[in-house]
């Protein structure tokens, strides 16, 4: 249910179980707090954007990983992994400015979470590139497979095999070049 | 069967009892056979998470775009302009503010308070919004016989000054009273207040461009402002502001080319200045936009500091929106101002000088 407002345990429990409304509702609530912080940091609100959308990733992740607890209130939290990605791209740009702390903002040390999605991060992009790398039809074909988990008689209907088999065959040589590619890099 | 069909098979059930039993035996005993399953299922698990996150990122975005789509985009300041100016400015951009503003009463009324500034100064800061605003309830009580009383509003956390860039909406202020603003609404003598949003800032010149959507009031008014970046000591210049709800005008010199520790960045002006000035223009005699009000020695009467335009011109000269740029360009803008009685380049300013009120969360 769509409701006004959620309590910071509520919004845990909804994006734990990829519940669309709160998503939205968490989205809407804390944007304004990572534009600002972005903006008054030199930032485009493009920027702050991205941000603040691979803050929510980063909430998500957590959120996801078993045994997860709020250790402290979810606006400081939001803050924390924002304040730190976005010093981490300001660093990145080779920008000399010296990042301006607000004395009003509270922070929590969210090093581990960071290291964490960074290592997952890495895994992604490299993971996206092979699988541009693999183009059509295996892209599609693999994922169907292994993560929309279609059968093997609906993939060869729909990339028009004409049977399960070669649809199959075809499945494991995508799979070869998928995995060589993937670990051989 | 295929090792990796096997794996598979494995993974998402398909096997007899028995083969899961043989399966398992391998694992424990092949350490190949193992290695290769590691590896199948380190893959599918990449894969899943690659799917996921990519769902994820088109879903917040395109949140993004149904919620926050229609905002007026904000353009960053360019920092080059900071490292190609070298000490004075490397300092500035961060330390500087906090070391100047520790010495430097800033004009905002009501609030923008300071650490390193005391009690005593807190006190001021908040006796200063309340007596003004007990001065306009008496003015209200006043005039509300002859009027229908005004719509009310909750006061504001900060006020201040801001001056029109053109007759579009666009406007420049102090960034020391709009830092972490919930909202920023403004309004004069010909306009109801009106929600502004910030579209660049400049922390290390203390500069905030906002626009405000609803420009019905003054948008076929001519603009009276043109900019000049030179001046000379000893130059007589003057200032509108709101240091209370209504306009209030100032004058007096140009006392130093540089501000607060030599600070190259402001004016030194003897303007007797008051907490609201802040944000407000400093004119010269033809009425050419010469600076931005900043803020006052707190320990000299009639020492006040403004930012040379220049730093204002700077500011939209970094923004990347190049048709922004043009059209807030400094040049070309004639003085409609000059020649005129004094009271007359009042009367033709007024609509595009505002009173800011800054809401703060």
């Amino acid at each position: 249910m769509s409701k006004a407002t959620y309590t910071d345990l509520e919004f845990i429990e909804g994006l734990r179980h990829n519940q669309d409304v709160v998503l939205r509702a968490l989205y809407k609530k804390y944007y304004n707090l990572v534009l600002k912080f972005v903006v008054n940091n030199s930032g485009s609100s493009e920027a702050a954007a991205d941000i603040y959308q691979e803050t929510i990733i980063v909430l998500y992740e957590n959120v996801q990983k078993p045994g997860f607890e709020l250790n402290c209130q979810l606006q400081t939290f939001i803050f924390s992994i924002a304040r730190r990605l976005w010093l981490k791209q300001l660093r990145n740009n080779g920008h000399t400015l010296r990042f301006k702390d607000d004395e009003e903002d509270d922070v929590v040390d969210v090093s581990a979470e960071i290291g964490d999605h960074l290592k997952k991060e890495a895994d992604i992009e490299k993971m996206n590139a092979c699988m541009e790398e693999l183009g059509e039809p295996c892209k599609t074909l693999l994922k169907d497979f292994y993560v929309y988990r279609l059968s093997m008689e609906e993939i060869s209907e729909k990339f028009g095999y004409t049977n399960a088999d070669n649809a199959k065959t075809q499945k494991y040589k995508c799979l070869q070049r998928l995995k060589r590619n993937f670990f051989e890099e | 069967m295929r090792a990796t069909e096997l794996f598979d098979r494995y993974v998402f059930g398909g096997l007899s009892a028995d083969e899961k039993t043989a399966f398992e035996t391998r694992l424990a005993n092949d350490a190949e056979f193992a290695a290769a399953f590691d590896k199948h299922k380190t893959l599918l698990e990449s894969l899943n998470q690659h799917e996921q996150r990519n769902n994820l990122k088109q879903i917040l975005s395109t949140i993004h775009k149904q919620e926050f789509g229609n905002d007026t985009p904000i353009i960053p300041i360019k920092e080059t302009f900071i490292k190609k100016h070298g000490k004075t400015f490397a300092v500035a951009a961060s330390v500087a503010v906090v070391a100047v503003l520790g010495t430097v009463t800033v004009l905002s009324a009501g609030g923008y308070l300071l650490k390193q500034q005391g009690n005593a100064i807190t006190e001021l800061g908040n006796q200063i919004t309340t007596l003004k605003y007990s001065q306009d309830a008496i003015i209200e009580g006043i005039k509300v016989a002859a009027r229908k009383p005004a719509k009310m509003y909750a006061p504001a956390n900060i006020e201040g000054t801001g001056f029109a860039l053109n007759n579009k909406g666009y406007f420049v202020t102090s960034y020391h009273m709009v830092k972490n603003a919930d909202s920023v609404f403004v309004t004069n003598s010909v306009m109801d207040r009106a929600a502004a949003k910030l579209i660049a800032s400049n922390p290390a010149t203390d500069i905030a461009i906002y626009k405000i959507e609803n420009t019905d009031a003054i948008k076929n008014i001519p603009f009276p402002f043109s900019f000049k970046e030179n001046v000379e000591i000893g130059e007589k210049i003057f200032t509108l502001g709101y240091p209370r709800r209504d306009i209030v005008y100032g004058e007096g010199a140009l006392s130093s080319l540089s501000g607060f520790g030599n600070d190259t960045t402001m004016y030194q002006i003897s303007i007797p200045v008051n907490p609201g000035n802040s944000g407000g223009p400093i004119l010269d005699e033809q009425g050419n936009v010469v600076g931005l009000i900043r803020g006052k020695q707190s320990s000299a009467e009639a020492t006040g500091f403004a930012i040379k335009s220049g730093f204002i011109k700077q500011t939209i000269d970094n923004l990347q929106d190049d048709s922004l740029k043009k059209d807030l360009a400094f040049s070309g803008k004639k003085s409609v101002l000059k020649g005129l009685k004094r009271s007359e380049q009042i009367k033709k300013m007024q609509p595009f000088v505002f009173n800011v009120m800054v809401y703060k969360k």
